[in-house]
């Protein structure tokens, strides 16, 4: 058995807003005691009076969640400037946390402590994996989302998916929060391993389209860019964007050899003495890229195909939860029509399935059942869970 | 009635304000966020609608680019079939040239040893004659019955015309081998006016009085000075003969339409050569024949392009013409006609020029 309880405020004030959430979360509890928590909260709220409160009222929870760029819930749907809890019961199901410090400077040391802390005196036989990782730091730069990734694959090995998403500060790229337990942390690594009875199931979409002719990457190196037909990447991006500098709501399509399959990267710094662009991932010599444009009817359907994979992929029969990561670009593009994103979500399942999430700054999930986990950008990933 | 929770009302009205405010705050931001992000996009879409005009510009060019090679194509090809056909007839040509050669030499070459044993024989006769002035009835029938008298007289008269018949044989056999030019290396110094005469000679039966046309077509030449020019004199001998027998088919044609003025009308075809501004050799065909609107000779030296009914031409001549002129010499070919008045084909090669390839 699985018992998940939603709650969810949009007071700005934080000690109303928390104690609306408690409030909720003991009634809908019916007693019940919660073994783990998810929060998801909005950067201006005072997350240690959050954590702390919540910690007062349920001692000892293990509780992981960070600030965000929106947050979902099936009790208010979409909002902004909002927190939002989930917590979780079961009898038949292990659930585990752990965190990991540092992730900037040593992304794989801080997986490493993560997990370790996680199946600490315990071994466990993890089936899951959820994670929501620093994404800015203290001084502006951001982790490495592969590199976490790479560590967390070490820990817990490559055939456990990982999902979730990396902490969000709306819109301002300076520094985002992490929790875990009674803490609020920056440049940490939050993460929830399940076993035991659990279910599961997930998808991915994305809806960005290539548009534009075809360039070939000249100089490459890692995840920097430097020329793309034989002029720096920032010319190549000022081509299409005028004197804008690219930011994430305008990554490359890159072409696999000659067939018509590409994958996203994402811009994220770009340096203006050289020309070259920092990416959220590798971007190879020698590849075909194009720029992508959006239209939201495509951002929505990809949305939905998103969960209609969850759903078809999901073992059991009776779906209890279900956990979203959307990409912060999506909503910004999406404006007024992002509330459909949870909407879809939310006509298709059952009443009854509670259903939280939140706008990331990039997301984990595997491209197919079991396939290895990827970092993406620009997706909405869907995860449904149950025990039955 | 219930009384009313003042406090509570005042805490729920207090979070509504909260949340109204921070909702204005963000909705501000978005809005602004939003705008960025429409700018954002219209500017791609702008650029990539640039990208694809500037794509299709290139397009369009390499369009025109293809169709440039294959006109170009085209007209090597027509090159190649018109060249190939002036081989075979050139191969042709020099043959029959050669075959005819042998037995007018023999001929020719005993003719004059004819002539001289038959002077012999009569000379014979006549002693005979002399000696014996009174043979026998049979032999006095018989100079009677051959008019040995009339052989007497007549016979140098045969052998002169003999003479000049072999001599013409041999002379269109020698224009045979200028006009094949198979004997010469493609490139090399000709004498410009030994080609005309050679084409002129070619279609000297064109040129011969006939019943539609009782008076013949009368060829003027007025040949410049000059020396030998550097040419592929095979092909322009080929242009030659295009231009002339084109002359040659308006003034056939003049004669057929303007019967009134035929009395008096005498076709004609002027052949003028000049050197000018030093470097230059012009060669001017003209006909006093009907002329053509510009209409047609805008369109003359097009490949394919025809006035003649079908089975008479394929319009490949003057196109051909203009090739071998302007592509192969660096030269001009030029048109000048008026409908009533005539036509000047006018052919300008530079006397300094290279070898193709």
């Amino acid at each position: 058995m699985l018992k998940v309880v939603i709650s969810h405020s949009e007071d700005p004030d934080s000690q109303s807003a928390i104690e609306e959430i408690l409030d909720q979360c003991t009634r809908d509890l019916e007693g019940m005691v919660p073994q783990a928590g998810i929060l998801f909260a909005a950067i201006d709220f005072d997350h240690t009076l959050i954590v702390e409160e919540i910690n007062r009222k349920f001692p000892g929870l293990d509780l992981i969640g960070c600030t965000t760029d929106g947050e979902i819930s099936s009790m208010l749907g979409f909002q902004q400037d909002s927190v939002t809890l989930m917590l979780l019961y079961s009898d038949t199901v292990e659930i585990r946390i752990g965190v990991g410090y540092g992730v900037h400077d040593n992304p794989l040391l801080a997986a490493q402590q993560a997990v370790a802390q996680a199946t600490e005196n315990y071994k466990i036989n993890a089936k899951l994996c959820i994670t929501v990782p620093a994404s800015y730091t203290a001084d502006g730069t951001t982790t490495n989302g592969e590199l976490i990734l790479k560590g967390l694959k070490a820990g817990l090995g490559s055939n456990i998916p990982i999902i979730g998403g990396t902490a969000g500060d709306q819109y301002r790229f300076k520094k985002t929060y992490q929790f875990f337990r009674n803490q609020v942390l920056t440049d940490s690594l939050p993460i929830l391993i399940f076993s035991g009875d659990i279910l599961f199931s997930f998808g991915s979409g994305c809806g960005w389209q290539p548009i534009g002719g075809k360039s070939l990457v000249t100089k490459a190196e890692g995840t920097i860019l430097y020329e793309i037909n034989g002029e720096s990447a920032m010319e190549y991006y000022h081509r299409y964007l005028g004197y804008r500098s690219p930011t994430a709501e305008n990554p490359l399509a890159v072409y696999e050899g000659d067939s018509d399959r590409y994958y996203m990267r994402v811009p994220n710094i770009c340096n203006l003495e050289t020309g070259s662009i920092n990416f959220l991932g590798n971007v190879p010599e020698q590849a075909m890229v194009r720029i992508t444009d959006i239209s939201r009817d495509e951002v929505i359907a990809a949305s939905e195909m998103s969960l209609k994979i969850a759903l078809a992929n999901y073992p059991g029969t009776k779906v209890e939860t279900a956990l979203v990561f959307s990409c912060c670009c999506r909503r910004w593009l999406l404006g007024t029509r992002t509330k459909e994103e949870y909407q879809l979500v939310r006509n298709a399942l059952p009443t009854e399935v509670t259903i939280c999430g939140f706008y990331t700054y990039g997301e984990f999930a595997p491209l197919e059942p079991l396939g290895e986990t990827y970092y993406h950008q620009e997706t909405f990933v869907t995860l449904l869970l149950g025990t039955k | 009635m219930e009384p009313i929770n003042y406090e509570s009302r005042i805490k729920q009205l207090e979070k509504y304000i909260r949340i109204l405010k921070k909702k204005l705050e963000r909705s501000e931001a978005d809005r602004q966020r939003l705008e960025n992000a429409s700018e954002l996009r219209e500017s791609v879409l702008k650029n990539v609608i640039k990208e694809l005009e500037e794509s299709q510009i290139s397009l369009e060019k390499h369009g025109e680019e293809l169709e440039n090679a294959l006109t170009n194509l085209k007209s090597l090809q027509i090159k190649l079939i018109e060249s190939e056909k002036m081989s075979a007839l050139g191969v042709l040509v020099a043959g029959i040239a050669h075959e005819i050669n042998n037995p007018v030499s023999f001929i020719y070459g005993n003719l004059h040893h004819a002539h001289h044993y038959f002077q012999d024989l009569l000379k014979l006769v006549e002693l005979y004659q002399h000696y014996y002035p009174h043979p026998v009835k049979q032999i006095q029938h018989k100079i009677k019955t051959i008019e040995f008298d009339f052989i007497k007289q007549d016979s140098d008269k045969l052998f002169e015309s003999m003479n000049i018949g072999a001599e013409r044989i041999c002379e269109i056999v020698k224009s045979l081998r200028t006009f094949s030019r198979l004997d010469e290396a493609e490139f090399k110094a000709v004498d410009i006016h030994q080609g005309i005469d050679s084409t002129l000679l070619i279609l000297n039966n064109r040129l011969k009085t006939t019943q539609k046309n009782p008076q013949g077509i009368k060829i003027i030449r007025k040949y410049g000075d000059f020396p030998l020019i550097k040419c592929y004199s095979g092909q322009l001998n080929q242009a030659f003969l295009n231009i002339i027998s084109n002359a040659i088919d308006a003034l056939e044609e003049t004669i057929i339409k303007e019967t009134k003025i035929s009395k008096l009308f005498i076709p004609t075809i002027y052949i003028y050569t000049n050197i000018f501004d030093k470097n230059w050799l012009e060669i001017r065909i003209v006909d006093n024949g009907l002329g053509m609107n510009n209409q047609v000779r805008s369109q003359l030296f097009n490949p394919f392009f025809t006035t003649k009914e079908i089975g008479k031409g394929i319009g490949l001549g003057l196109s051909i013409c203009y090739q071998t002129i302007v592509e192969l010499h660096g030269g001009k070919l030029d048109c000048y006609s008026e409908p009533g008045k005539g036509t000047e084909f006018v052919i300008q090669i530079p006397l300094r020029q290279s070898e193709v390839n």
